[in-house]
């Protein structure tokens, strides 16, 4: 999903006048603060996700947008509207709520078309928009059906009917896949990426799973404590992450705490006790000399070998001692010396390797130097 | 939401309605004057002109008497009726059961009346029991409108109660009677206090029914009010309903103490 | 006494009960599902379904200056058993307009006071449902504790608020809003006061269970897609409470036809309530075959709400 866009198509890369502007937002219970002065600019047409742990603040964000809570300090503007004061009922927003709030009392119909009677719509016009939104979701047939009597897929598709059928300019999804099985899931997603792309509604997607948010979104937000810790495009966020957090969170990784003993512009050397090795890395650093940062490696960069590579930038010895089959791939977990874990994955690609590397094989594993990140916090 | 006020008002306005006359009892008994709601001055001396009427003393003991054993005994058969509606399933004539334990709940008070003394009267004639009527009869009347207050309490509490505690019983070999008075009952407890308390209340209360079922020298208490209180107000009853009213609040005041003490949420089920 | 004497009594004692115990529990064992429904089935047929069947003769028989005041049905003469069913009862209930007055009346206090309930006790459940939880047991309670006080008393005190010298009447004449006391004790105004009074805990109680249970991101879905508070309720809040609001409205309803100390107390002369002509047909005028009559008419009006209750109810 993240390569669906040409740079042209990212609003964000090339400094157009953001959709919804959420400027120094604070929102706070008694002593507690949920949201601690976020700022945040989403472009028209963006599916922007909002990742992170439960409590974390995203759902209070995803409501103050929706005017469901309200701001205790700062400005939230959409379509250049000041939302200050302005009701639920009147904001050009619509949420999808986590646990869909279906109303019971009415069938699959008259929860889709609740909308368009409060905005005082003609029957026929309802009636032919609630028709077509039932085909584009995929409900046919199911009209008369009440709440309880629909699968949790179902439900979930009438949920997201109820909330587009007013072509808000924003749509709010309260983690809208959470309560389906895997399975459903994965196929919902790309269904939700194709809506959102023939409709061009603006969607916020608040979810705590960070593959979902990786399919889904133009660009993520990742949350923790109430603020915002990296805002960009999946790639980035994966590739280069801005602290140790953002690191953790999205995926796996293996974090090498050291001190930098040299740095260039095109060159640094991280001195790394805990694994007894320099670490190579081949650019620039801007830090102070003998500064405390961390090296982050992907599992999928490194290599392993039993012989010792030639030219590798970054080598170390260790000794296999787990691995894990999980069909497309392997993870390796080599224990060096120190007695400090690196974890690597490698595809399964032939079906038996001659010799497969094995419990207790002494190894070398090696990377490259432009395969890492370094974090400075 | 903006709405809050409005309903605030509303709902204060409520209680306001439910209290006010409860109020009005009280501060009316400590009033000198014979005409209730004419304030001249403090005065106790109504409780005092109470505490010495023999007559309201001997309806109150004999409403204590009836409403003590009619509890008990509604209790244990109440208790046995909803231990019948929840674990038994079926069984021949359940919406019969069933029905005959919820009726009484909205069945007026003179119906009820009416056709039990008719009842004994025709068993006297019959049987020659019960003889006359008196304690007996309003007793066995109250039961048998009290036990569907206990049924209702006790079965919602049933309904909640986690069988698998009583299966763990059973495998680590407890014998079901064992089960009943070692699980069961403990967890039911608080249902079954609840449903005496209303059961002795509601009997302490009934003068429609007791009117019909009582015989000469069994005037219960609400008997004897309603026929004072028929001529008019009487500032005695105002110093009656106020003692009732604390004896009320303190038994309240030890039930939330005791509840709060015990950790357990109050499930009032009345 | 030695200390382990007064051990070995407690023994004895103890083993005493080990023994009872298993004697009951093998009795018991054996027969506890047909005791347990036996006992109050057993109970419940003698003292509330047969005196229905008694009441039901009785108001086929006539009345008579006897000891118990009506003639048998059944008589042998010529030894043969005559059964005689009198239909004058029923026809008198039809036949005197005060019998079907008061029925309507009574009908009718019951729907209106119904109502009221309703509206008073409507926001007071929701008020209560929306409370925090630490707040709401508080409340629930407030609601329940006048139940416990005595019903009679509680219908008593409206006596000294209403008539005309009592609270209300003296606080209006004291401010000058009027000049002459209201008339409103002994009026059906009264009786509804007191009905409404009386069954608020029964209204509100079910309501509160029902409204508990309501979620409220359903009403953050509704206000979301354009619905402002007041639509919200009659669209989402007052047809999802409808069960609960059925539930609370058979509750006073029902027993409020029937209902016999309010407009004794609180009703004038010209109250019409179907319990009173109850009452006074049997104390008063000591015709225990039309008071069973009027009852049997009585039971049949709330016999069918009251099905229609239980099946709500499941």
């Amino acid at each position: 999903m993240n390569e669906r866009q040409s740079p042209s198509d990212m609003p964000w890369r090339n400094g157009s006048e953001p959709f919804v502007r959420i400027v120094d937002v604070s929102r706070s219970y008694g002593p507690v603060v949920a949201v601690n002065n976020v700022s945040l600019d989403i472009y028209k047409g963006e599916l922007f996700c909002l990742l992170g742990s439960s409590g974390c603040g995203k759902t209070t964000l995803l409501r103050m947008l929706a005017g469901l809570e309200t701001v205790s300090s700062g400005r939230i503007e959409i379509d250049g509207q000041d939302m200050a004061g302005i009701s639920p009922w009147d904001r050009p927003t619509n949420i999808m709520f986590q646990s869909y709030a279906l109303f019971p009392h009415m069938n699959v119909e008259r929860n889709i078309a609740y909308g368009l009677y409060r905005d005082g719509l003609p029957r026929s016009e309802v009636t032919d928009r609630v028709a077509d939104m039932i085909k584009l979701v995929q409900l046919s047939g199911m009209e008369r059906r009440k709440p309880d009597q629909l699968s949790g897929g179902q439900r979930q598709r009438v949920a997201l009917a109820r909330s587009l059928i007013k072509r808000p300019k924003l749509l709010l999804l309260d983690e809208p896949l959470a309560a389906l099985d895997k399975k459903l899931r994965e196929e919902t997603q790309f269904e939700l990426v194709n809506i959102q792309e023939k409709l061009g509604v603006t969607f916020v997607v608040v979810t705590h799973d960070q593959e979902e948010a990786m399919t889904l979104a133009t660009r993520i937000g990742v949350m923790r404590n109430g603020v915002i810790e990296q805002i960009a495009e999946p790639r980035e966020i994966y590739e280069y992450p801005l602290n140790r957090f953002v690191a953790d969170f999205i995926g796996s990784v293996n974090m090498f705490e050291g001190v930098v003993s040299e740095t260039d512009p095109d060159r640094t050397l991280i001195r790394c006790e805990d694994a007894d090795m320099t670490i190579n890395v081949s650019h620039g650093v801007s830090c102070s000399p003998n500064q405390r940062l961390w090296f982050a490696l992907r599992p999928e960069k490194p290599e392993i070998s039993r012989h010792r590579p030639e030219n590798a930038d970054n080598v170390v010895e260790g000794v296999v001692e787990e691995i894990a089959y999980r069909g497309n791939l392997s993870i390796f977990r080599v224990r060096l010396k120190t007695g400090k874990q690196i974890d690597l994955t490698r595809t399964n690609q032939e079906r038996s390797a001659e010799e497969p590397i094995t419990w207790d094989d002494p190894v070398f594993v090696s990377w490259d130097a432009a395969s890492g990140v370094v974090l400075t916090s | 939401m903006k709405r809050i006020p409005l309903l605030s008002i509303m709902a204060l306005i409520g209680f306001i309605f439910l209290y006010a006359p409860i109020l009005s009892l009280v501060v009316y008994s400590f009033n000198e004057s014979r005409l209730v709601t004419v304030w001249s001055g403090f005065s106790t001396k109504w409780y005092g002109e109470l505490l010495r009427d023999p007559q309201i003393l001997g309806a109150a003991w004999i409403s204590l008497k009836v409403a003590v054993a009619s509890a008990t005994i509604s209790l244990v058969l109440g208790t046995m009726a909803s231990l019948a509606l929840v674990r038994y399933g079926r069984f021949r004539f359940r919406e019969l059961f069933s029905g005959m334990t919820t009726a009484p709940l909205v069945m007026p008070d003179v119906i009820t009346g009416i056709s039990l003394l008719l009842l004994f009267v025709t068993m006297e004639a019959l049987f020659g029991w019960p003889a006359g009527r008196g304690l007996l009869t309003i007793i066995i009347a109250h039961t048998t409108f009290c036990m569907a207050y206990v049924a209702v309490v006790v079965e919602t509490r049933l309904i909640n109660v986690d069988r698998s505690v009583e299966e763990a019983a059973a495998d680590l070999g407890a014998k079901p009677l064992r089960i009943f008075f070692d699980v069961t009952l403990p967890s039911i407890a608080p249902a079954l206090v609840s449903g005496w308390l209303l059961a002795f209340t509601l009997s302490l209360d009934d003068l429609v029914i007791a009117s019909f079922v009582a015989g000469p020298g069994s005037t219960t208490l609400p008997m004897l009010i309603f026929s004072k209180v028929r001529l008019g107000v009487s500032p005695d009853v105002n110093a009656l309903a106020t003692i009732l009213i604390g004896l009320v609040a303190i038994g309240i005041a030890i039930s939330a103490f005791v509840m709060t003490r015990n950790g357990r949420s109050s499930e009032t089920d009345a | 006494m030695g200390r382990s004497r007064l051990r070995f009594l407690g023994r004895r004692v103890r083993r005493g009960a080990d023994v009872m115990t298993t004697a009951v529990g093998s009795f018991f064992m054996k027969h506890r599902r047909l005791l347990v429904i036996a006992v109050p089935m057993v109970w419940l047929l003698i003292f509330f379904l047969a005196p229905f069947l008694v009441v039901f003769k009785i108001s086929f028989s006539e009345a008579a200056m006897a000891r118990p005041p009506y003639l048998p049905l059944t008589s042998w003469e010529d030894g043969r058993l005559l059964i005689t069913l009198n239909l004058g009862n029923y026809q008198f209930l039809l036949e005197d307009p005060l019998y079907l007055l008061s029925l309507i009346s009574s009908v009718q206090i019951a729907a209106v006071s119904t109502i009221f309930a309703l509206l008073i006790g409507y926001p007071m459940a929701w008020f209560i449902a929306r409370s925090p939880s630490r707040r709401r047991n508080i409340l629930l309670m407030l609601v329940i504790l006048p139940f416990w006080t005595s019903f009679l008393l509680r219908v008593y005190a409206w006596i000294g608020i209403l008539r005309s010298t009592g609270v209300i009447n003296n606080t209006l004449l004291a401010l000058g809003i009027i000049d002459e006391p209201l008339v409103m004790l002994q009026t059906n105004f009264a009786v509804y006061i007191g009905i409404v009074y009386t069954y608020l805990p029964f209204m509100i109680l079910p309501l509160y269970a029902n409204l508990s249970r309501l979620d409220p991101a359903l009403l953050e879905a509704a206000a979301d897609l354009g619905a402002k508070p007041a639509t919200t309720f009659l669209t989402v809040i007052l047809p999802m409470s409808l069960p609960g609001i059925i539930a609370g409205s058979m509750l006073v309803f029902i027993p409020a036809i029937g209902e016999f100390v309010i407009p004794a107390l609180l009703g004038g002369p010209d109250t019409l309530m179907i319990g009173k002509i109850l009452w006074t047909e049997f104390f008063n005028n000591r015709d225990w075959p039309v008071a069973s009559a009027v009852a049997m008419v009585l039971l049949a009006i709330i016999v069918l709400p009251l099905v229609r209750f239980r099946r709500a109810r499941g």
